[in-house]
């Protein structure tokens, strides 16, 4: 069943456990030489840890691990571990490849950022582990683990949101995150255990088994708030209309790595537990009696567009559009949930959803971290304070316009393809309501990326405005952002095909 | 698909393999011209005479291979658009050579060819400036022309089609610090775009109606509507606004002849060509001969398979045709500048194809198409060797006498002019008689249309002969009318040589295919007859429908065009029009002789002011552009700027209120996004506890 040769099936966990052993490097390292200046030492570390996990996940992916065998194709292939409570698939390592390449990104582009400020080997530590806890949800195969790696996710973002310590916005922005995720977490439970009331299992096969064994009869009214629930939970993390409250705060208060990696990781992370959970659990057709979740997703996806696409246009400040714009992508991804109608092919809509979510992990990670450079300039955080920075910085600017226009979906970066594709699979999947939704927001967002780009490059500045660094570390995460998302346009098949077969697993 | 038209294995020699090269070479050349034309030495010519001799190798190569028995090719090289699971259309771009393509691909390389040495002549010695950009604009309009001539579908001889029309705008327009150039360039890209519109809906209609656009093959929309008309089996296609199969196919080819029309300069979109002589000469004998207007003819040629099945579509191309030969030869008659005849004679010769391919001349077309391509060369350049020794002058009023002093020129021009007038036995002889033979044998055999058009096309040989010889007479003979054709300017081998390569095969072209004589050296000694037939080849080009038999059996049944042919002998045909050809010649040579000539066309007064405005057709293409399109678009762009406008600026300012109170949501209170949570997931909760039915 394992194609890893020698390799023991424990060993698929590498992403993972590559990135936890890092963390504690970091501390380690931060322990034995605690008074000298050593961040580029912390940071080597960090990013070599993220490199190693990264290169591990593509290596895996490449080489068929856990995924359908070439010569036997009716091999499922997953590896299950630990009593079928983790499972490394095609989906994990799809997701935990859009993680890793996340981290390395905000990793590279925080060792400037984090210059002469104190406590960086708890940063560090904090993002490793927060991405540990990210990698082990898309292993997660019961609802214990999902949500011992939800929280493992959860805690040390509510650190790093408030990581700037002396800064009031970061502090207040950790303090909502926090509240609102307790709230979530709550609920978030409060639906497990309704879920184990009405199964009386947690291991996401053993549920499955009792809906496909004749269902839970009289409790389906309660397996319904049950699914309800973690449909709140999820809708949480990947920060979904009406559960979103915490993340334009805390997306504009932390520090704008911190944002890149909460509002690209963490999302991805949310919803690889929701396509596990929705398609494989309670896979449509067997518990569409009990509650019809796909009209939930629908309500969802469309609310979320609208509301985050529409209070984005009268922001003032770049950050925040970012963090709305982060929130209608959110609803944008949702889409491959709420087309699961079964009139399409489950896979083809499903890989629709990971293939933007992949994309979108390079645009919008790319999109923060020029926040990132501009903070680290400190040049101001509103739209004014932007203008005229493109004959400054044409490089950062321009990989900035690549970012906001394959954001809005211009044929300029990966984000065209992959929106195409979802209103494809709206059509596909007869909920032409989604795709009219999806365009008419398109254009609305439009409005406010170009606002953006208009700033960059066509305004004049008001006042004196000189840039005299350019530090390589962000540049080098940027500009390796801005590669991907524009490689991924030609390069979309390829990410295509990887999606559907990665969804095919599980759908 | 590999040598799928092939039967068994797919016998390609090296020519037909390599043949994309035809188009890669000027592709490269115009790269490097862009990028570094102005430090190359002759600012760009080497690089495109390389190119354009490498075409013109591989191209004879694939010649050679065709008549030692290879092809046809067919293979897709880039599909960008794939069809999901077998539905919806499959855009591809892929290369067609068959003895067609392959002839096609030859004409269009050597007239490059000899034209970029010419250029050396008429551009590089005489001086001008921004050259790398005259070579660049060559380089491309070559390659696309090359792209649309191997094209296997005709989304693809859109692109490229197009592409020809952008080049032909950058070259007429290439001085465009004057007033007339630009002018020239523009009016030649709109009236061009008007027709390609049909044509752009044209292949809408292909791909919506068959869900391919391929030529050839088994699966193209030939073979598809061929069969829906032959047997009846029309699931292969899917006919629109209630039209039958038959009639429907008639509309698609009529939406592609559109652009075949605007291009080819055919009655009445023909008015863009007079004035593209604005451009630089060597780019109207290329424009002229082998790319531009070529291009229209050689569309229909190349689907022809399609038009054979419908009769109607057959006998506008044919009437348009005849008509388009008559009528651009009488505005000849009083033209006073040298190019400007020869534009109209181009706009008369074109008209013969046109007629041709209507009267069920396939083979003949093609062949008027050879041989018109090399004498129109020939005779463009010869008027750009006079045009340099006259230092630029073009009214022939101001010429005379040159033969004595431009002996080639001459000489070649003459024998471009003997082959246009269609003097026997030059190489217009043979491709015009077989044109009107063809017509007339088809409708004598019971389409008494194509009788009318051959009329027309008869009397446009008188006009013909007397116009070529008005000119030759007015430019070489006589004594010189003016200073300048005293002593006109020398011109060195680079003008000489292209000339005598051409003046040549002016002579000998025409026996590629002696149809006139058929009947006494046997049809097998047709030899472009057997070229475009397959008889060279291994494989079966009947079977893959790209044959001229194959196109004469589909035009001769009764489901398809239903043209039928009369028995009668070439030789009678040949014999009126070569009559029709001489009497016209003595009797320019009677008016324009001598010494001293007689300006006689101003005694045809009420009439030669009519000829020399063109029949006001500008005038009322001009009045129809401001007269009527002005104001419907002033209506629209009211409509716009009120209505769409107003509904936008509209949804705008909405938008951007909904925001305010979308951004008012969000208060900043962390219990009010811990109360609003909860409500909205309370709210989900009842709307599904209401739906579901929990309470």
């Amino acid at each position: 069943m394992s194609s890893l040769g020698t390799l023991p099936d424990w060993a698929a966990t590498a992403p993972a456990l590559i990135l936890l052993g890092t963390a504690f490097v970091v501390l380690l390292v931060d322990m034995v030489a605690p008074d000298e200046q050593n961040s580029v030492m912390l940071s080597g570390v960090s990013v070599t840890g993220a490199l190693l996990a990264l290169g591990t996940t593509i290596w895996y992916l490449l080489s068929g691990t856990g995924q359908p065998g070439a010569g036997d194709l009716d091999a499922n292939g997953a590896i299950e571990l630990f009593g079928g409570s983790l499972v490394v698939d095609g989906l994990s390592l799809f997701f935990a490849a859009i993680i890793t390449s996340v981290v390395l990104m905000v990793v590279l582009a925080s060792y400037e950022y984090l210059k002469d400020l104190p406590n960086q080997s708890e940063y560090y530590s904090l993002v490793l582990l927060a991405a540990t806890g990210m990698v082990m949800v898309t292993f997660a195969n019961s609802f214990v683990t999902a949500l011992i790696s939800i929280e493992l996710v959860s805690l040390p973002s509510y650190a790093l949101v408030a990581s700037l310590k002396t800064n009031k916005g970061s502090a207040e922005a950790g303090l909502k995150y926090f509240l609102i995720g307790a709230l979530s977490s709550a609920i978030f439970i409060y639906g497990i255990s309704l879920i184990y009331v009405t199964t009386g299992s947690l291991q996401f096969d053993a549920v499955t088994a009792v809906f496909e064994n004749g269902g839970v009869g009289e409790l389906s009214g309660l397996l319904g708030l049950g699914v309800l629930m973690i449909i709140g939970g999820v809708g949480f993390k990947i920060a979904a209309v009406p559960f979103h409250f915490w993340a334009p705060d805390a997306y504009e208060g932390a520090p704008a790595p911190i944002s890149a990696f909460i509002s690209s990781a963490s999302k991805a992370a949310g919803f690889v537990l929701a396509f596990r959970i929705f398609v494989d659990v309670f896979s449509y057709s067997e518990v569409t009696d009990a509650i019809d979740w796909v009209i939930a997703f629908q309500i969802l996806a469309i609310v979320t567009m609208t509301v985050a696409n529409f209070a984005a246009l009268k922001q003032t400040k770049v950050k925040r559009i970012l963090a709305y714009s982060s929130v209608a992508h959110a609803g944008y991804v949702l889409i491959a949930l709420a087309a699961l109608t079964g009139g399409a092919d489950g896979a083809f809509v499903l890989g629709s959803g990971l293939a933007h979510l992949m994309v979108y992990g390079f645009m919008n990670t790319g999109a923060f971290l020029f926040i990132a450079l501009t903070e680290y300039w400190d040049i101001g955080r509103q739209i004014e304070d932007f203008y005229g920075l493109g004959r400054q910085a044409p490089v950062a600017c321009g990989a900035m316009t690549i970012f906001l226009f394959s954001l809005a979906g211009l044929p300029l970066g990966g984000g065209f393809l992959s929106k195409f594709y979802l209103l494809w699979v709206s059509i596909e999947g007869e909920v032409a309501l989604l795709g009219i939704a999806l365009v008419a927001n398109s254009v609305v967002s439009l409005f406010y990326y170009t606002g953006i780009v208009k700033a960059l490059w066509v305004e004049e500045p008001a006042g004196e405005l000189e840039i005299t660094q350019y530090p390589t570390g962000l540049y080098a995460a940027i500009v390796l952002a801005a590669i991907m998302t524009v490689l991924l346009l030609p390069g979309f098949g390829v990410v295509v095909e990887f999606a559907e077969t990665a969804a095919g697993m599980v759908a | 698909m590999v040598g799928a038209l092939a039967a068994g294995v797919p016998l390609f020699g090296p020519g037909i393999e390599a043949a994309e090269l035809t188009a890669l070479f000027p592709l490269l050349t115009f790269i490097i011209i862009v990028f570094f034309g102005s430090y190359l030495p002759l600012k760009g010519a080497i690089p495109g005479i390389a190119a354009t001799g490498g075409a013109l190798l591989v191209s004879l190569w694939g010649v050679a291979d065709i008549a030692t028995g290879a092809g046809p090719r067919h293979e897709t090289l880039l599909t960008f658009v794939e069809g999901v699971a077998g539905e919806g259309v499959t855009l591809t771009f892929g290369i067609l050579i068959d003895p067609l393509a392959i002839l096609m691909l030859t004409i269009v390389s050597l007239i490059s060819f000899l034209v970029h040495i010419f250029s050396l002549g008429y551009m590089n010695d005489e001086g001008e400036i921004d050259l790398p950009r005259y070579y660049a604009g060559l380089s491309l309009f070559t390659f696309s022309m090359m792209a649309f001539v191997f094209s296997d579908n005709l989304l693809m001889s859109f692109v490229f089609f197009e592409l020809v029309g952008l080049c032909s705008f950058i070259l007429i327009g290439f001085w465009f610090r004057e007033a007339g150039p630009p002018s020239a360039a523009k009016k030649a890209f709109l009236v061009t775009r008007f027709g390609d519109y049909f044509f752009l809906i044209g292949v809408v209609a292909v791909l919506g109606t068959f869900g391919t656009a391929q030529f050839a093959g088994s699966e193209s929309f030939v073979t598809i509507a061929t069969e829906a008309l032959e047997t009846g089996a029309t699931e292969g296609m899917t006919t629109f606004l209630g039209f039958g199969e038959q009639a429907w196919i008639t509309v698609i080819g009529l939406l592609v002849l559109g652009g075949v029309l605007g291009k080819s300069a055919q009655f009445p979109f023909h008015t863009w060509l007079p004035d593209a002589m604005e451009g630089p000469t060597p780019v109207s004998a290329l424009i002229h001969a082998a790319t531009m207007v070529a291009a229209g003819v050689y569309l229909v040629a190349r689907m022809y398979g399609f038009y054979v099945l419908s009769p109607t579509a057959l006998s506008i191309i044919a009437l348009v045709g005849g008509f388009t030969a008559f009528f651009a030869a009488t505005m000849a008659l009083v033209k006073q500048e040298l190019k400007q005849v020869l534009a109209y004679s181009t706009i008369s010769q074109y008209g013969y194809m046109m007629l041709a391919l209507g009267g069920g001349g396939y083979v003949a077309a093609v062949f008027h198409l050879t041989t018109h391509a090399i004498f129109k060369a020939l005779l463009f350049l010869g008027a750009g060797s006079v045009i340099i020794a006259m230092h630029h002058k073009e009214n022939m009023w101001e010429m005379g006498g040159l033969r004595s002093e431009m002996r080639v020129t001459y000489l070649t021009f003459l024998a471009g002019s003997l082959a246009l007038a269609g003097i026997f036995p030059f190489a217009g002889f043979w491709s015009k008689d077989e044109v009107l033979y063809e017509t007339l044998v088809h409708g004598l055999g019971g389409s008494p249309v194509l009788l009318v058009a051959y009329t027309f096309g008869a009397l446009a040989v008188v006009l013909t002969g007397f116009y070529t010889f008005r000119m030759v007479f007015l430019t070489f003979h006589g004594e010189p009318r003016s200073e300048l054709a005293e002593d006109p300017e020398p011109v060195r081998w680079n003008v000489k040589f292209p000339l005598a390569v051409l003046g040549v095969l002016s002579v000998v072209a025409g026996f590629l295919n002696m149809g006139v004589l058929k009947d006494i050296i046997g049809e097998e000694n047709l030899f472009l007859h057997e070229f475009l037939d397959g008889v060279t080849m291994d494989a079966d080009l009947d079977a893959a429908g790209l044959s001229a038999h194959h196109y004469a059996e589909v035009l001769e049944s009764n489901f398809a065009a239903g043209y039928e042919v009369a028995g009668l002998s070439p030789l009678g045909p040949g014999a009126l029009a070569t009559v029709l050809a001489v009497v016209p010649v003595i009797g320019a040579w009677y008016l324009f002789r001598g010494p001293d000539v007689d300006p006689v066309m101003t005694k045809l007064g009420g009439l030669r002011t009519l000829l020399m405005n063109n029949y006001y057709q500008d005038e009322y293409q001009v009045w129809l552009a401001t007269g009527v399109t002005l104001p419907i678009a002033k209506v629209a762009n009211k409509f716009d700027q009120g209505i769409i406008d107003g509904l936008v600026d509209g949804t705008g300012g909405v938008s951007l209120f909904a925001g305010e109170r979308f951004r008012r949501i969000q208060s900043g209170v962390v219990t009010n996004y811990a109360a609003l949570l909860t409500l909205g997931f309370l709210l989900l909760v009842l709307i599904f506890a209401l739906v579901g039915g929990w309470i």
